[in-house]
């Protein structure tokens, strides 16, 4: 098989690669097979495909947490896979460890999703972080709407 | 030999068996797996950077049944008189290859954990922290052994990836060259061999030219 890299259409596949759409829609189900394809798109929109000569991997991460509950959303700094049970909690001592300020800024967002307030302190207490966690609280309940933290976990 | 699937079941299970949270840094051909450049190790090549940390690993593993062996004739003799050698551990085919703070003297810098490509969780019990170097810093380490099979990684590498930045590479190189002597010597006569199959411009050859004199 030809190897085609980048952002594609089919029709782009096709024609790079001198063969019929339909064939182009085969080469694209190989490669997707293989891992090597992530679509966009779709429905009313075209689809777009990005093909790589490797295997993508698929993140389910920090970032991803992230910018599923943030309005301001980030350009991963590196690829953050989790194997196991990913927290919010956890994604916030994450965030105050990546510590720049964009980062920080979406991650208080995270807060109006928080379920466990003792996990959250054991982790900051863990990675000596508490009063971090707790400014970072001050600030998102100054800005946003968010839960309120049990009155023992104040500092 | 271990496959990628194998691999991450395998660390999915030594999370299970940790003791306490750890992180550490994949090399070699772990690396290559998790970046998906090949599907298969000999050896799985891990970073501690704290005896805590290591031992705490080895506490896990041995809970497996894998039992420690000698390096001889793993690796060449001269490497074995370093300090920094690996420990070693078996079970069956598969091997874990563990180093502490640096790997034959080459040392894992700043620089090298601000260009990590990902960082793999695995959360068991315990969690298990493991952060993938990045594809310059890999062919670097690998360019540096002298090893067959490190070339053929190298080649595997360059031919799927076209996008690598031999500046860092050898600006990486310069700075190990404090502690590693031949450390230029042997990026040089690497990037000679791979020069009959790839494009590496001029000016990467004077820069380590350059920086070799001034030494």
């Amino acid at each position: 098989m030809n190897v085609i890299t980048g952002t594609h259409t089919i029709e782009s596949v096709a024609k790079e690669l001198g063969i019929k759409k339909t064939s182009a829609i085969n080469v694209i189900s190989k490669l997707k097979k293989e891992g090597k394809v992530t679509v966009s798109g779709g429905g009313r929109q075209k689809r777009i495909y990005k093909i790589s000569t490797t295997q993508q991997m698929k993140t389910n991460g920090f970032y991803d947490l992230v910018n599923k509950y943030s309005k301001e959303k980030l350009v991963p700094s590196f690829k953050h896979v989790i194997h196991g049970r990913y927290t919010i909690e956890q994604a916030i001592i994450d965030g105050i460890k990546i510590g720049d300020t964009r980062t920080m800024e979406a991650t208080t967002y995270l807060f109006k999703k928080i379920t466990n307030w003792k996990r959250l302190f054991n982790l900051a207490k863990k990675n000596k972080v508490e009063t971090q966690v707790y400014n970072l609280y001050s600030k998102a309940r100054k800005t946003m709407k968010c839960r309120r933290m049990p009155k023992r976990y104040e500092l | 030999m271990i496959n990628t699937k194998d691999q991450e079941e395998l660390f999915e299970l030594v999370s299970k068996y940790l003791e306490a949270d750890i992180e550490c840094y994949a090399l070699g051909g772990t690396a290559m797996m998790f970046y998906g450049y090949k599907n298969t190790t000999k050896d799985i090549d891990l970073l501690f950077q704290t005896t805590k940390e290591i031992n705490t690993f080895i506490k896990a593993i041995k809970q497996l049944g894998y039992k420690e062996r000698s390096i001889k004739g793993i690796y060449p003799e001269k490497r074995l008189k370093l300090k920094s050698k690996p420990i070693m551990f078996t079970r069956g085919d598969e091997r874990f290859d563990l180093f502490l703070n640096n790997i034959f003297g080459f040392n894992i810098n700043e620089n090298i954990k601000e260009r990590c490509y990902s960082r793999q969780d695995f959360i068991g019990t315990k969690e298990l922290i493991i952060k993938i170097l990045s594809k310059e810093d890999i062919i670097l380490l690998k360019a540096i052994t002298g090893r067959e099979k490190d070339f053929e990684d190298i080649q595997t590498i360059i031919e799927q990836d076209k996008d690598i930045n031999w500046d860092v590479i050898i600006d990486e190189a310069i700075i190990q060259r404090k502690h590693k002597e031949w450390i230029l010597i042997d990026l040089e006569e690497t990037m000679k061999q791979l020069k009959k199959i790839t494009f590496l411009p001029s000016k990467l050859f004077k820069k380590i030219y350059a920086a070799e004199e001034k030494m």
